[in-house]
This record gives C-alpha cells, structure tokens and sequence, in this order.
C-alpha cells in the first residue's frame, strides 16, 4: 500500500471508532442513525473501509444511496390491479365497439393476439358511461367517480402494451421486465440503487390482501439475482405485520430482557476476541434493528393514531372498501415515515373477467375508487404527491372481442397489444391523457409505451438512470430495462 | 404481432435521415477510395483476409456484404439496421484498448452506408442464390411437428428437399420451379396450414409474409439444393480465434513447476514476500468444530467430541477427518453444493402453478451417494453429461443398477426451470430457453465459461464466436431438440432393475387404493369444513347460498361471476380468521381435516417410489443446428455441427463423435464425445474449476475468485501456481474429490486460527494471502441441521422423497416433522421454487436461475427475528435444555454450573470460558427467580439464548 493510501486510510474513521463516540453523545442521534445503514447490508468484512483491489468482495446495504440526477420523486406506491383491468370499458373509450356490439371481429381473429382462436366470441361494447373530467377533459367511466374527481393530477397512458397474453409472463413482465421468473422487481431495483431513508423499517414493503396472496405470490416482490436484502418484506395488514416480529411463545417480559442482556454479553465475549470482523458488528446491529422494528413498525402500523376524516376519506370501516382503504392509507404512513417502495396487491386477480365483466368491474371498482381517490388527496395535502409516484395499473388490457365461457358471451380475454396505466405524482404531469389506441381498443397506433419504457420514466423520476443501474453477473451487466435501450416518456412529464 | 409492427414503424421514421443525407451524390464515400484504407488501419487488425475474428472480413466488399458469423449483414438498407454501424454507434467497436474511430472517421463511414455502401466495381454485387438450407428452418419452426419424425400427416415428410417432392398421399409437396403448383405453398397460403385448431395444441406459429416468400422464391428457383457442409472444427486453422486468443491462462492446460511440494510451501512463500507468516494453529475444540461443520455439515455429539479432544494420538486429526469423510453424512454436506451448482429443484418453475418435480429426488440421492463414494470426478461428469450413452439399456437382456445410475444422473441437464408442459408455453422461444438453461450451467458450473453470452453475438470479452454456442448447443440436439420436443410431462423413462419392478407391483396396489380412499374423505371433510365455518359465521345465510358457494369454488376463480365471487370472499373471509375467533365446531372440522391429512402423509411415505427417471437421453434423429442470429429463434443463420468452444483447443482438432451402440440403439454420441473431451487429464478448466470450487467452500473465497468466470472478465487466481499444482494432483490421484479434501484439511493453511491482528489485518486486509482463517457464518442447511442435532430432533434417515413442507396463514413454509417429533436434514426437503422453507430462505437459500455457484451471505434482521422469536426454533430450544438436563441427570450432576457447561459442550463443541461460565450461571439464577413457577424454563431461555449467539452462528 503506498503511503498516500495508508494516510487516507487512517483518517477515515472506522465504525468501531464512530460507535465508541455516538455511545458518549459527541456524533449524536443523526449520526448513528446515519451508521445503522452500515450495518443495514450484511457482510462488512473489515475490507470494506479499503479500495476494492484488496479482493473483498462487494457489500451490498441499504444505505443511502447517490442518485445519478436530481430526482422528482423518492418514494413509489404501486396500486397493482391484478388481472388486467379493460381499458375500453375504463379509460380509453370506444364508441365503435358500442356499435358493433354483438357483430363478429371486423379483422382476423387471429389478430387478437391470444393463442387459440377458438374461444373468441363477437364484439362487446363499452359496459359503462364515459364523461369528461376536470380541465383537463379525461376520459373516464362512470364506475370511478373518486378517481375522476382527481383526473387533473392523473396522467393515463393508453398505450401500455406488453408481450404475452398469459398471467403469469405478463406478471413476471410488468414487475421484472421479463418474461421469466427469477429476475429483481421494479421495487428491488429501486431499493438497490436508492437504498433506504429509514433504517427502523424494511425499505421496500409490500401489502397483500388479506384475503390472500395474488396471482404469483411472493414472486411479484422477488429480489432475483440481486442480493435478498434488496427484496420486498410482506407486511401484514392484521396481527404481527412481518414473520416473528413478536414472540411466537409466551414468556415474561422480564425473561426477555434478561436473555437479551445475556446475549449482549455474550456477544460482546466473542466480538472482543475477534477483532476486525466487520460482520459481527452487523449481526449485533441486526438484533438490535430487530427491536427497533418491533416499536417502528408497530406505530407505522397503528391506523388508530388517524382522524376518522382521514379514515372516511380512504372509506375504512366502509363495507366494500375497508381492506383496500386501510392498505392505502397505511402506504401514506409509509412512505410518509421514508419507506422507498410500497406495492399494494389484491387477492388472487379480481379483475380478470372473463366472464360477467360489468358487474366484475364494477365490483373491482367498488372495492378500489374511492381508497384510492382518498390516497392521491390525503398524499396531496400533506404535500407528499409531489415526491411520490403513485403507480396504478395491472398486468395486460383485455379484447375488444368476448369469450366463450361457463357464463354465456359477457367477458373480455387477455390483450397484451394495449392496456391503460396511470402515474400520478412525482413529477409527472397530471391531466395527460398520452398515446392512442385504434378504434377498437385492440392495439396501439400511437406513442406506444412498453413496460421497458415505464420502467425506465419510473426511475428517471427517481433520480436513476436506467443504463447506469446494473448488476453483474456471469460477466453480464443486467438491467431492469433489457438489452435494447428503452426510452424515458418525457412527454408526460412536468 | 404488436412488436414487430412497431419496428418496422421505427425503421421507417428513421429511413428518413439518411434519405435527405443522399441528396450530395458526388461527395458519396466510395469503398475502395475511402473506406477500404479506413477499415484497414482501424480494424484490419482483427478483421482482414487473414484475422476474421467473429468470421468477420472487412477487407474486401465480398466480405463486408457476407458479414460476421451470426450471418447478419454489416451493411444494410438503412443505416440503423447495419450491424457494422450499430457496433460503431454503439461505442462496442473498436474494442476498448485499441486506436478509436475519430468522430470525422465515424461520419465518414455512416455516410457511406447510408449511401447504400457504394463500390467502384458492381461485381461486389452478388444476389444470394437460395438454398435448402434457406428453407429447412422455416419449414421445421412451421411444418415438422405434423410433417416430420412423430407424424406424417397425409404422408407427408418435409424434412428434406427429396422428402418434399416426393409428398404424400396427395401427390408432391413441391413442384420445383412452380410454386403456385405446389401443394405446400397452395396449403400455407390459403391458411389451411398450419391449421388453425392445431396452433396451441403443437404450439407453431404461422410462417410471416417473409417466410412465405422464401419458399415461393426457392420453389420458383427450381428448388436447388447445395452441398452445404455444417460448420464443425476441421484440421484447418480456426480464423475466428487467434492463437493469441488462446493465450489467456485458463486456456492453457495447467502445468508443476519442480520446486512444488505442498499447498503450504506456494501460501507461506506469497506471506513472506508481504512480510507476513502463517497465524498460528487453531485450538483443538476449534479444529474439531470446523472440521464437522466443514465435512458434515453437523457439529460432533458429545462422545465424538470427547474422543477428539482426549486422543493422545499425535495422527488425532487425520484420523478425525478418515472418520467425517467416511460419514453418510459427508455426502449430505457436499451433495448439497453439486445441488446448488446443478439448480436442483423439486419443481418445474415458469408458471405460477408451480408443478412438482415428483422424482427430482433421485438425482438429489445420486449425488449424495457419489459424493459418499468418492466416484472420480471425470467419472461423475460423464455420468451426468451422457449417462444414456455409457450403456445400451434399450437392448440388454437385463437392466442393471449401473444402467439405472447412468440415466439418473442424466437428471443434472433436467435441472433448470422448464415450463414446456404448461398448456400456452411450449412455444420454440421457451424450449431454446431450456436448453440456454443446461449450455449456462454447464458453461459457468463446469467450465468456468460464460459460454451463454455467445447466445446472441459473439462473446464481449473472450475469443467465444457466436458460432461456437451453436456448435455447443448441436452437441445436445439429440436430446433436446427444439423442432422434436418433448416436455417435462412425457421426458420421462420408466427403467429399473427386474427387483424394483417386482417391488412396486407388490407394495403398491393396495397402498395406492387406501389412498384414493383417503383423498375420497379428504374431499368430505373439507365440505363438512368449509359448510361448517359458513354456518357458524353467517347463521342467516340460506342452505341454497352455501351450496351456491361450495359450487362456485369449484369454478376458476376468474370465471366466476359477480355474485359468486361476493360468495366466495365471504367464506375466505371467515376463514382467514385467527384461532381465537373460530367456534369449536369448526376448530375440530379443521383437525378432522390435518388428520386425514397426516394419515394421508403416512401411507404414502410407504409407497415403493416410481420406477420413473426424470432421465434426458438421445433419441437418435436430431435436427440440423443452425446459428440464431441475434439469439432469435426465427433467424437461422449459417448451418453447424457440433463442437466445443475452440479456444480450448488447439483450434485444428476435429471434435470426434461416434455412435456408441452402432448395432443397438440410435443415439448420436455427441454427449459422450463432450463428455469424454471434457475430461482429458490436461483440460485447460475442468479439474482447475473444481479444485477451486473445493477451496472456496473450505476457505470461503476461491484462489480464483469468480467460480464461474475464469475469463478474461474474471479475476486471476490468487495464487497460479497453486492452483495449477492442485488440478494436476486432482488430476493424478484419479480424479478423487476426498484425496483433494485431506490435502486441503491437513495443510497449514487450513488448521490456522481465525484470529485477525493488526499485522494481518494491515498486510493482509482480505484474506487473499491467506494469513489465517476466515471466519464463515454457517449457511442455512448447517444451521437448521445443527439446531436439530444439538437439540436431539434430527432424523437421520437418508434419501428418498422430499419431506412436504406446509405454508401457514402467516405464510410462514416450515417442514412437516416426521414420525416421533423429528425433521430430517435440509438436503431431504421439498425444494418447491415457490415454497422454499421460510427458515432456509431467511438464511440466503438461493433462488434458482438456472443455477446458484456462490451464495451470498446477508446479515439483516429478520434473521435475528426468526432466532429469537419463531415458534419452532423456540421448541427446539426446550428440546435442548431438555437433552441437557437428562444427560446431567444420568451423571447425577444438576449444579447451574454443570448445565453451562453441557450446553457449550453440545452446542459449541468447547467448554465455556471463565467469563461465560460466570455469565450463564448468573442468568441462570436469574431465570430461576423470574420463572419460579416453570422449574425448566430457565434451562430453555438459557439453552434459546446461545442457540442465538454469535459463537452458535459462526464458526472459527
């Protein structure tokens, strides 16, 4: 080691050397809290502190991280409609479908993009009204009446298209922008390069239904190949929100803190006689962010500390919308308290209606309009929209055609050639309606968005440039966003 | 289809720049004036008449017109669909380190494309004449699954000009020279083939308008045929890669020096030249514990410990490690490893359904009992690389355990995720991503080769042309052949000795009718359930609306209509309610449902397993293999036959196949060929990837860092020439994978104390010089093994089927325990993609994908949780302090220091330290106090508390 390096080396505090000072108050709260990211990661094998020539290998934490630009947004909510929401019968109307309604598809089914051709029935109208909503004039169905009070903060993209018409691809797809399974998630990618903004709380956090697990499970909050502590943490919207937080066996609380006292102890034994090994200080550090989740995650849990206007707002305690209003209003607290990606989930995939989809949709709606309309206002009026980018859209659109089912002719089939998204928030600007659709709905003739180009605006937004966060791997850069470049929509942004 | 309409809609706004560019006709760049002396300054180096590195020649216009190996034009219509100006424009070329184009230079040259890359002599201008091998790839992705090997619809066969004019029972399909005669063009372009009803069930699709023209062009153009040679290896110098390509070390086979004597003599020579020496040895307890987590992955019992710990015997340690690597439980340990690099997985993967691999298992045991045998590695490869060739099953009188052997271990090729037995993914795309799957694990497993970046183009970073992926992937055409598939679902083999045979028809009938029985009431219970929560929840509900609800679960979720799925969620909603607030009634309908459950469980743990291998083998007919440009199933390129990567080799050496049962059955030989080439006592990577594998996993870090790289993108070993000295002796003590453990285990190196100072913490901040040991937290199976050992709950029963595993309502995956309270070792659970037991996973179980060679190791809070605060590792705490209190109880010891001390001795292998002992005695005294009224808890919170240690967790 040369000597300019041994002087640069030696004036960089080590953590052994921070943590003797915060324990005596001379760094202070900020600072520790600051440090607990250190340890957030995993192995910090004492070469950390030294160039990466020395051959130890890479360490991987949530610590802050720096963004490649200046970002809009610093948090995402991800309302994920699983199933695939039509977006004929929602957003993008179109008249001509009300009119060849029950007529034959005027082009070759084969055209409709799904696999066989044999279930396709005949052309179905719009199920509901459309109207016009705030100045910006959006087109929206009158089955949303929460959300289009909100159309101005709304940007739609009616020309997501993505490239397979089954759930499980298109899942895959629309969360790892790729077909398989196996690949990081828009949120584990957030999370490894952005890192985290509190340490007390896991930073990508994911809300299901408590009904149960949508389509894929746990695969839609997958970290990959990327290291596990990139990937999302489930919370729970009843008892103890993550796996073990509370003991799972009764014991005095005077046990506890003795056999914690003990530990302590024992740990600091083995760490004094093993200097150096930068990982059983993160270990120590793990325990003791596990007690302090079990009070952090506690109080960001806790509804009861909102007023009941905010409660009204998001309709818990409503019949339809109680379970979807108090996983929305939790992601508020969330992401108020710096949780970097918050996905919400429905249970298994309400909206994909093949059969019977007006009255589907409409309940689909019921349970979702006005939870989501009371998160977009109560984001907004604590000015947290500004930094948020709440995310709302499912997996694939739906036909213009009907399908052959159990129920007779009154549902749509997967369209992965052309599906509605929204973003709102962070940056991106509201009261946009971007990209065209042909007259059926079916395909995209204008300004289309692939999932590679949302993935890519969505991190933009948040400071990172799609080209520069990469992973290597078997001598292979991996991005989120493939090996053909995708484009930033900045048409839609502000 | 919406993609491709988009490109083309691209290509076409973009057409328009070089349009208005071509107006300057007189300033056009012309090739021999400008370009030629441009290209040979520039790039002459590796692409001239001479050096066609990627098979590309950019000397002359012929060469620049036929472009690289991938069989894409460099220059094209239009600017951006020139793979030559993509490369430039994409900063790919001129590689870095050598002279770049100026930015003058690249406007020169994008000019002269999209002038049309003009040439003073038109003779450059050669149209393509057509042939079969134009043809051939079109009509197997469209035609041969109906026309082809399996079936001969109308009798027609198309996979061969001679087969397509002779035709079928409806006359030729060809009429060369008239296309419109022709039947074959008559059927594709009236769309009656390929058939529309029969689209998804033989999983084709329609041929596009380019494909079509094609063939009308072929047919209109006689249908000529040439005598077209697949590109394989010959005894002419390989253009593609320069013999200074091959210069790279790992591409030379490893070579001793003289001075060479032992692992120590090359780690003590690197020390002193950094002024460090060896740390000193570590204790005995240390060396005993690191040994049995090491070789067995459990720590001793308490006998063994003691026997260790007391031997007099100066050959103690060497006789200990005789001892573990003789253990059933070796195999156990280090299987575990080869499972990890194979992708091992008891489920298919790719769709949510999640199918079960239901006999994975028996490659899982093949590899713990070669592991336990010691069976030579160059053995072992082939076994799993061509088992089905080694021996002709298929016409032997009697099939013998060794022929039942070689197919299992064929299931290493069948470890990757595979979705081709779902109904919509069976497409081409999907079968190429198998097969990419098993070209990946085999490249960066074996090879130490990221032989899968060739896929689409040639290798960034290593002399790999795309060419030779190709060839690699002919290599498996036999078998997996993506125009002559078979899915998971029917690439099964149903071979086994005449015993086992005899077996299953006796054992299981009746077995299996109980079960049908068992799976009857099963159904019943849950409808008592399921009515009985519904009652009890909604006592107003009407019977009609409970049985509506009952028939529509059995409907797909998203068929249901409105009205059913509110019906639905109504009982889910119930049901998902806690203990606490379930009736009794349906509390006890619930256990009427696990008993039956567990009964079930039980009489299937009595099956004699399945005759079924889950076995990949030759089937005799394989397809031609051609290069995929740009990896895309659709765009064939030049024809190839099988090959290894030339680098390897001297370049001038035909790879030599032959059948290996030339009277029996037909099987190509080309896995054997691989197989037997890969295995050559002076392989340039197989014995120096293992040997470094064997390291990494005693030392935690390889002497070559990147397990799966040795390219020039990967590291250089830490220590060649030892590395080198390792695989020639792995090499010459027969291949032996044990020889190679006690020639690690007894050096120096290795016995050496983990204890870091400031000397070698500053010389040595790493661990690359190896100046001690390094501290390893245990891995998810040695943890979950030696909670179950020390707390008396492991079963030891080896092999068979994987225990099930449950998901709770938490979502918590946790094994079933088996007869008596206990759980078997980690390797024997059910390894479902998507229900990876929460324990293993929270410890960094690695996800598949295709395959894991090192896994990472995390240190994050829910670890912490789970010690502390699960269920089951709390049990398995009480179990513990209650082993500890009937040990002491036979001694008729029960002082509070006698029980810290058997602690420590069980779950750490040493006594305590004074401090320790000091401590735990203490706590112990305190627990008492507080737990007054449970006389054995204070034992249990002691005994959980240094199950979550550190001195527990890591080993020294």
């Amino acid at each position: 080691m040369s000597n300019a390096e041994t002087n640069k080396s030696a004036q960089r505090n080590t953590r052994r050397d921070f943590f003797a000072r915060t324990s005596d108050g001379l760094l202070g709260a900020a600072l520790a809290q600051l440090m607990c990211g250190d340890f957030f990661g995993g192995p910090a094998a004492l070469g950390e502190e030294h160039d990466a020539a020395t051959g130890v290998p890479p360490v991987y934490n949530l610590k802050p991280k720096q963004t490649h630009h200046p970002s809009k947004a610093t948090s995402v909510i991800q309302l994920f409609m699983n199933g695939g929401p039509s977006q004929m019968d929602l957003f993008d109307p179109k008249p001509v479908l009300n009119r060849l309604d029950g007529k034959p598809f005027p082009g070759n089914v084969e055209e409709i993009g799904n696999q066989g051709a044999a279930d396709i029935g005949v052309m179905m109208g719009g199920r509901y009204k459309f109207a016009r909503h705030g100045q910006s004039g959006t087109w929206m169905a009158d089955v949303l009446p929460h959300t289009a009070q909100l159309a101005d903060d709304i940007c739609l993209i009616n020309s997501m298209w993505t490239d397979h018409p089954n759930h499980d691809n298109a899942l895959y797809k629309i969360h790892s922008g790729r077909l398989f399974m196996g690949y990081p998630t828009l949120g584990s990618w957030t999370v490894y390069g952005l890192g985290a903004e509190n340490q007390n709380l896991p930073a990508y956090v994911v809300l299901n239904d408590p009904l149960g697990p949508p389509k894929n499970g746990t695969r839609n909050w997958t970290a990959g190949f990327l290291p596990p502590v990139f990937q999302g943490t489930r919370f729970r919207p009843t008892g103890s929100p993550i796996l073990n937080l509370k003991p799972q066996y009764q014991q005095p609380s005077e046990v506890t803190e003795t056999a914690r006292g003990l530990l302590n102890r024992l740990d600091a034994i083995h760490l004094k006689d093993r200097p150096y090994y930068g990982e059983l200080d993160a270990r120590i550090e793990s325990y003791s962010l596990a007690a302090r989740m079990q009070l952090s995650a506690g109080e960001a849990l806790d509804l009861s500390r909102e007023s009941s206007h905010t409660h009204q707002m998001y309709g818990v305690d409503e019949k339809w919308t109680d379970s979807f209003g108090r996983r929305c209003l939790l992601a508020r607290r969330l992401v108020e308290r710096g949780v970097r990606f918050v996905q919400i989930f429905l249970e298994e995939q309400p909206w994909d209606s093949h059969a019977d989809l007006a009255d589907n949709h409409r309940g689909a709606c019921q349970r979702t309009d006005k939870p989501v309309a009371g998160l977009l206002r109560d984001l907004k009026q604590r000015g947290l929209l500004d930094s948020t980018l709440v995310i709302w859209g499912g997996e694939f659109g739906r036909t213009p055609t009907t399908q052959k089912s159990a129920d007779g002719y009154s549902g749509r089939d997967h369209n992965m050639q052309a599906f509605t998204s929204w973003i709102a928030g962070g940056g991106v600007r509201g009261g946009t309606s971007y990209g065209t659709t042909d007259d059926f709905g079916h395909s995209v003739v204008e300004n289309p968005v692939s999932v590679h180009d949302f993935h890519a605006t969505i991190l933009n937004q948040l400071g990172l440039d799609h080209q520069k966060l990469f992973f290597s791997r078997s001598g292979l850069d991996e991005r989120l966003t493939g090996v053909e470049p995708p484009r930033v929509v900045t048409e839609i942004l502000s | 289809m919406k993609s491709e309409r988009l490109t083309i809609l691209i290509f076409v706004s973009c057409c328009l720049v070089p349009c208005s560019e071509g107006q300057a006709d007189e300033a056009m760049p012309v090739f021999q004036s400008d370009i030629q002396p441009l290209f040979s300054r520039k790039c002459g180096k590796c692409h001239s008449g001479k050096v066609q590195k990627g098979g590309l020649d950019l000397s002359t216009m012929r060469g620049i017109r036929r472009g690289g190996e991938s069989g894409d034009a460099s220059v094209a219509d239009s600017v951006d669909d020139s793979l030559l100006w993509q490369m430039i424009d994409g900063g790919d070329m001129p590689p870095e380190g050598q002279p770049m184009l100026t930015d003058k230079e690249r406007a020169l040259i994008r000019t002269w494309i999209a002038g049309g890359a003009r040439s003073e002599s038109p003779a450059d201008f050669v149209e393509k004449e057509l042939n079969q091998h134009d043809v051939l790839p079109i009509v197997l992705l469209r035609c041969t699954t109906c026309h082809g090997a399996r079936l001969k619809q109308g009798g027609v066969d198309l996979r061969t000009p001679t087969a397509m004019r002779k035709g079928g029972k409806n006359g030729p399909a060809i009429v060369p020279g008239d296309p419109d005669a022709s039947l074959m063009m008559q059927r594709i372009e009236s769309e009656a083939c390929p058939p529309r009803e029969l689209l998804l069930k033989y999983f084709v699709k329609r041929p596009p308008v380019a494909e079509v023209e094609v063939l009308r062009e072929w047919i209109a153009a006689g249908a000529p045929e040439f005598d077209v040679l697949p590109d394989v290896a010959t005894t002419e110098p390989d253009p593609f890669v320069t013999d200074e390509e091959r210069q790279h070390w790992a591409f030379q086979p490893p070579v001793i020096g003289h001075d060479a004597a032992s692992i120590d003599d090359f780690i003590l020579k690197r020390l002193q030249e950094n002024g460090l020496t060896f740390s000193p040895a570590a204790d005995r307890d240390t060396l005993i514990r690191r040994a049995y987590l090491d070789l067995v992955g459990i720590p001793p019992s308490l006998d063994e410990w003691q026997r260790w710990r007391d031997s007099g015997e100066s050959v103690w340690y060497q006789k200990m490690l005789d001892h573990l690597l003789a253990s059933p439980h070796y195999g156990e340990r280090w299987g575990r490893y080869w499972l990890d690099l194979a992708g091992f997985a008891d489920s298919e993967g790719g769709v949510s359904a999640d199918p079960i691999r239901q006999v994975a298992w028996k490659y899982r045991d093949y590899v713990i009992g070669a592991f336990n045998s010691d069976k030579p590695y160059d053995r072992f490869l082939i076994e799993q690389i061509a088992g089905d060739e080694l021996l002709d099953h298929e016409n032997s009188p009697v099939v013998t355990a060794e022929m039942v052997e070689n197919l299992t271990a064929t299931g290493f090729l069948r470890m990757g995720i595979d979705q081709t037995g779902s109904r919509t993914m069976n497409f081409v795309p999907e079968r190429l991503g198998v097969i990419g799957d098993v070209i990946n694990v085999l490249g960066s497993g074996i090879m130490g080769l990221t032989i899968e970046c060739a896929r689409c183009h040639s290798h960034k970073y290593d002399p790999i042309p795309h060419r030779d992926y190709y060839r690699f992937k002919a290599i498996f055409q036999g078998a997996l052949d993506e125009h002559d598939w078979l899915t998971f679902k029917n690439r099964s083999l149903d071979v086994d000795t005449a015993e086992r045979h005899k077996r299953v028809a006796q054992i299981n009938p009746p077995l299996l009718s109980r079960i049908r029985k068992l799976e009857a009431d099963t159904k019943k219970a849950l409808t008592a359930l399921q009515t009985e929560t519904l009652r009890q929840h909604y006592p107003t509900q009407s019977e009609a609306d409970r049985r509506e609800t009952l028939r529509s679960l059995r409907i797909a979720d998203n068929n249901r209509t409105q009205p059913q799925r509110i019906l639905v969620e109504k009982l889910q909603q119930a049901e998902v309610l806690p203990d606490s607030e379930q009736p009794s009634s349906v509390l006890a309908a619930r256990r009427a449902v696990d008993d039956i459950h567990r009964e079930t469980a039980g009489v299937r743990r009595q099956l004699e397993p399945p005759l079924t291998i889950r076995a990949l083998w030759d089937r005799g007919e394989p397809s031609p293999t051609y290069i995929l440009r740009r990896g895309e199933h659709n765009k064939p390129g030049r024809l190839v036959g099988p090959g290894v990567p030339s680098v390897l080799t001297n370049g001038r050496t035909p790879f030599d196949v032959q059948p290996p049962f030339p009277n029996g059955a037909p099987k190509t030989g080309r896995r054997l060929a691989f197989g037997r080439w890969l295995t050559q006592p002076n392989h340039p990577l197989t014995a120096r990837v293992m040997v470094n594998r064997v390291w990494y996993h005693h030392f935690g870090t390889g002497l070559v860092k990147t397990l799966e790289n040795f390219g020039a993108k990967g590291e250089l070993p830490s220590h060649p020439e030892l590395l080198d000295w390792l695989a020639v002796n792995f090499v010459q003590r027969g291949w032996s994978i044990k020889d190679l453990h006690r020639a690690i285990m007894n050096s120096r190196t290795y016995r050496q104390s983990s204890h870091v100072t400031d000397e070698t913490r500053k010389h040595d901040p790493g661990n690359r010089l190896l100046s001690r040991m390094s501290l390893r937290r245990m891995d998810a199976e040695a943890l979950r093994d030696s909670l179950l050992f020390i707390s008396g709950r492991l079963d030891d029963t080896s092999g068979g089927p994987p225990d099930p595993v449950s998901v709770n309502r938490d979502g918590l995956v946790s094994a079933d325990s088996r007869a008596g309270g206990r759980w078997r070792r980690s390797i024997y659970l059910q390894y479902r993609r998507t229900e990876i037991p929460s324990m293993m996973d929270t410890f960094d179980y690695p996800e598949m994908g295709p395959n894991c060679l090192s896994r990472s190791v995390s240190t994050v809070s829910p670890q912490a949780l789970m010690l502390m605060n699960d269920q089951h590792v709390h049990n398995l705490a009480v179990s513990f302090a209650a082993r500890v209190e009937s040990i002491l109880d036979r001694r008729g010891h029960d002082a509070r220091g006698d029980q810290v001390d058997t602690v420590y001795q069980l779950a750490l292998s040493r006594p305590p330290g004074d401090m320790e002992r000091q401590l735990g005695v203490q706590t112990l005294n305190e627990l008492h106090r507080v737990w007054q009224e449970k006389p054995h808890a204070a034992l249990e919170t002691y005994c959980h508390t240094i199950l979550n240690s550190a001195a527990f967790l890591y080993v020294d």
